[in-house]
């Protein structure tokens, strides 16, 4: 293969938080293909049409190439030191006329840990607040609690490894061969191996075919099915008396409340059939080793937190954590939803989720920074919306996240995005957000980037740039250094590599790691101090106090939004395979060929009742807003409800979306939300392109 | 168990094959229906190797080692029957492989040269309907891997084996390209394709661009 290529980089993946090692080709001083390394130990010789195919975004015409400010309405280009004094300005005037919290800052799930480390460092020791918090905010912060709540630490209890050692798996709320592609096969060959698979979803996702059972249950009531499952474990004597007995509190509790949720009554709220839950209880209890799967259809609710301790409830009724083959799997969304929580940028956490409210840690924080700094938390995402609104927060620091294409109740985030004085954003491209920035600053996708990722699987992966930043862009861990140097706090970093350091020195759970230690096999946290890493946690204790994990009884409880006569259908929103969120990087990349615009998926019934044909344009109206788009019917979605996708601009799907979220984390109820759908205009026989926004070709 | 490869000696697990033990060896032996990812398949006979005790020389990569077994991999008959095969192979191709795929470099181990036959060749049909993956019929030599990669790896069951000798190949789909049939765009085809049957259409226009425009064209 090398005589085509002038260079080959051996990286992780950008994309979902599998974490695939790829080799980045160069010719001609570009990447021109991207294969899969054929030792990654998550990926395996393998990737997926994002990662291999989905590269041209980084060479698109459109990338920010040089700074840009604000001026009589428009922008125009700036040099770098015009737009980094425009920041410390503003944040120093700020700073000055309202105190450092009236500042606030986001890193990004995208980014490297270090970029994110150094991110919460500049909102810490620079700035001087703990308004720090990244986009894991709207995904997976209800499992880090939970995790945290009933084990003792936030990731994935074991590895994708588990996934074939395991002899049954049980897979809610989410729908791996779309999000996450490789491991969706990799579930997928394990189901035709004899893997015994049960999914659990609104939808009759793909693996549901080569799975034993699907549940097709109602949006909203995961809690009721894991409690069904949970009494049916109990009832028919299927308990690890043992395990429960010398490594857990709080069984009894557990075993009182789940005696009401009989497979009948359960069945009366999810609508999966009773029998279904039974036999979904037995594969997954009688299996010697069982996993459990799950994504943002577990954790994007109202209770969305309280079915993550649900889950793990159900593991340690059977005892199914610690072991091969026996893991509780969070499929992350970004590459690096892990790793941005981990590295501190979490307005209650330093490295580690140690709280900011600990005096020995915030104080240790304070001599490595030579700065003091508050005991209390800063805001969360949604908090730092609605201060800008009610205008005691001024300014905002967005690196590397579209708020307002991903985050729901649009409306208001752009209101509060208008209220800010300064909005200083940090992107690859000029998104819906940037719109309302005041300095735009030129960054740098994750192929032009040294650092690392932490996969789903807790595992610290090294990226390695293969391409420069183009024009003037510049790497982000250059430009955040740059800024907190020029607010008088010089972080003293060379490379990210020192940033590692620095992370290993001041967190006892990653004290063995470094880049060159991680090399190419990865390493999953906690690492001690002489390398050796963790696939596997919670082998012989819990990492909560007396070691014990903890049960949690916590009763079912309706979504927040519910069906009425006004708006019948329920609205499912999620991801499709060949684009990613926003559809910032895949939309800019021969995957919009492959899938050029949205639909609304509807079932068969619902359609003929809404007199909707296939491929026909929808109007879908929700409490909160409207949106247009095609109709698909289709079999694949429970009656009563409808679903799409939040890649599109032109379909702006966020709009509908309410301010309802997790009531432990502030995740968004972006799963269930009250929708119309009406018919407009005549039928068409297939979903029209829709392209409000020309691809631009690279190069 | 021990075996000896060359006449060095290495352990190996029960249920390796003799390539498991070649490569454990350091011993090169060449391949073309294998990629490590998928089950062995047998079917190239470019991995034939000698083995003691053995009438004939047998496949590397689907014959498990024993106890004591020992194993010639540059073995005379067996040589001949892999230059042969591979020989045979590249009489049918319109053109030399190009020199970054595996089968030029298998060729260049076995040292063959021009084929000494030269019968009919496949004539070149292009399909390049897919944004990234292109099918280039001419330069199949029915390996298989590009069908088990989609069905082992990936699942997506999109690629079939079709047609028979001279006229055998691979097809999307029901013919229908791989945007119309169950294809995912992972790749893995073209990732494990051993002569750029399936490959990359950027890479196409990439090498185009240096050498002489090869023969045929869509």
């Amino acid at each position: 293969m090398s005589e085509r290529f002038e260079a080959t980089t051996t990286t992780t993946c950008g994309y979902c938080g599998v974490g695939c090692r790829l080799e980045a080709h160069r010719a001609d001083g570009r990447i021109v293909s991207i294969s899969p390394a054929m030792d990654g130990p998550a990926n395996k010789g393998h990737t997926c049409v994002k990662g291999r195919f989905a590269h041209q975004f980084a060479r698109s015409r459109d990338r920010l190439t040089a700074p840009l400010v604000r001026e009589s309405g428009g922008f125009r280009i700036a040099s770098w030191e015009e737009a980094i004094a425009r920041v410390t300005e503003a944040f120093t005037r700020i700073k000055a006329e309202h105190g450092p919290d009236a500042i606030a800052g986001l890193a990004s799930s995208r980014a490297t840990n270090e970029d994110c480390y150094v991110m919460q460092r500049l909102m810490r020791a620079a700035i001087g607040t703990h308004n720090i918090d990244n986009c894991s905010r709207v995904c997976h912060s209800p499992t880090s609690f939970a995790l945290r709540k009933a084990f003792g630490l936030s990731g994935a209890t074991g590895s994708f490894d588990d996934i074939e050692a395991a002899d049954a798996a049980l897979l809610i709320g989410v729908n791996p061969t779309q999000g996450h592609p490789v491991v969706g096969a990799r579930i997928k060959q394990a189901a035709i191996r004899g893997l015994k698979l049960v999914t659990a979803d609104p939808r009759r996702i793909e693996l549901a075919d080569y799975g034993q059972l699907h549940l097709g249950i109602r949006p909203g009531t995961n809690a009721a099915l894991l409690n069904g499952l949970a009494h049916v474990v109990i009832r028919d004597g299927l308990v690890d008396r043992d395990f429960v007995e010398k490594r857990t509190e709080g069984y009894d509790a557990v075993a009182e409340l789940v005696a009401a949720y009989t497979p009948e009554n359960v069945e009366e709220i999810t609508g999966a059939p009773a029998a279904g839950i039974e036999r979904a209880a037995h594969l997954y209890a009688e299996a010697e080793r069982a996993c459990i799967l799950w994504g943002l259809g577990v954790t994007e609710h109202l209770y969305g937190s309280e079915c993550v301790q649900l889950i793990c409830n159900l593991a340690l009724l059977t005892g199914n954590v610690g072991r091969p083959g026996a893991a509780l799997l969070p499929l992350r969304g970004q590459n690096n939803v892990q790793g941005s929580s981990d590295h501190g940028a979490l307005p209650d956490t330093f490295t580690d989720y140690r709280p900011v409210t600990d005096d020995a840690v915030t104080s240790a924080f304070e001599e490595r920074w030579g700065v003091t700094m508050k005991r209390e938390r800063g805001m969360k995402i949604p908090e730092m919306f609605d201060a800008a609104v009610d205008g005691s927060l001024k300014a905002m620091y967005i690196f590397g996240e579209d708020v307002a294409q991903t985050d729901p109740d649009t409306t208001h985030v752009i209101q509060a995005l208008e209220s800010l004085d300064f909005l200083v954003c940090q992107d690859i491209f000029e998104t819906e957000t940037t719109k309302y920035a005041d300095v735009i600053l030129p960054a740098s996708a994750f192929l032009e980037k040294t650092g690392t990722f932490t996969n789903a699987e807790r595992r610290l992966q090294l990226v390695s740039a293969s391409a420069e930043p183009p024009g003037a862009a510049r790497t982000d861990f250059e430009i955040l250094t740059t800024v907190s140097r020029a607010l008088g706090h010089d972080m003293g970093y060379e490379t990210p590599s020192d940033v590692m350091d620095e992370i290993a020195e001041m967190t006892p759970r990653y004290a063995g790691i470094s880049h060159e230690r991680i090399g190419r096999a990865g390493l999953q946290w906690p690492v001690a101090p002489d390398g050796t890493d963790t696939p596997i946690l919670y082998t012989d204790r819990f990492e909560l106090p007396g070691g014990r994990a903890h049960f949690a009884p916590l009763p079912y409880k309706p979504p927040g939004d519910q069906a009425d006569a006004e708006f019948p259908l329920i609205l499912v929103t999620g991801r499709r395979l060949e684009h990613y969120n926003a559809g910032t990087m895949t939309r800019r990349t021969g995957n919009l060929e492959l899938m050029s615009s949205d639909w609304l998926e509807v079932h068969p019934a619902d359609a003929a009742a809404l007199g909707v044909a296939d491929g026909q344009e929808v109007a879908v109206r929700s409490r909160r807003g409207m949106i247009r788009l095609p109709a698909r019917v289709t079999e694949r979605i429970e009656e009563g409800h409808v679903f799409t996708a939040f890649h599109f601009p032109e379909v702006r799907t966020n709009l509908l979306i309410g301010p309802s979220a997790d009531v432990n984390t502030s995740c968004p109820e972006y799963k269930v939300v009250a929708v119309s759908v009406q018919p407009i205009g005549a039928e068409r026989s297939a979903p029209a392109p829709a392209r409000a926004e020309p691809m631009v070709p690279a190069d | 168990m021990r075996v000896e490869v060359d006449g060095r000696g290495v352990e190996v697990e029960p249920g390796a094959t003799i390539l498991d033990a070649a490569t454990a060896a350091g011993s090169y032996v060449p391949t073309l229906c294998f990629d490590e990812r998928m089950a062995p398949f047998g079917a190239c006979r470019v991995c034939m190797v000698g083995m003691e005790g053995a009438d004939a020389p047998v496949a590397a990569c689907t014959t498990l080692c024993r106890e004591d077994m020992r194993v010639t991999t540059d073995e005379a008959t067996a040589r001949r029957i892999a230059a042969a095969t591979v020989e045979l192979v590249l009489s049918e191709l319109p053109e030399p492989p190009a020199p970054h795929t595996e089968l030029a470099r298998v060729a260049d181990f076995l040292e063959i040269g021009e084929p000494r036959w030269q019968g009919e060749r496949r004539r070149p049909s292009h399909d390049r309907r897919h944004p990234y993956l292109a099918l280039q019929h001419e330069l199949c030599i029915s390996c298989g891997r590009c069908v088990r990669a989609c069905d082992e790896i990936q699942g997506a069951f999109a690629l079939t084996a079709t047609g028979r000798g001279f006229g055998s190949g691979i097809t999307a789909g029901l013919d229908s390209g791989f945007t119309n049939s169950t294809c995912v765009s992972c790749g893995a085809c073209a990732d494990t394709c051993p002569t750029d049957a399936i490959t990359e259409g950027s890479l196409l226009e990439l090498a185009s661009a240096y050498t002489e425009e090869p023969g045929g064209g869509v």
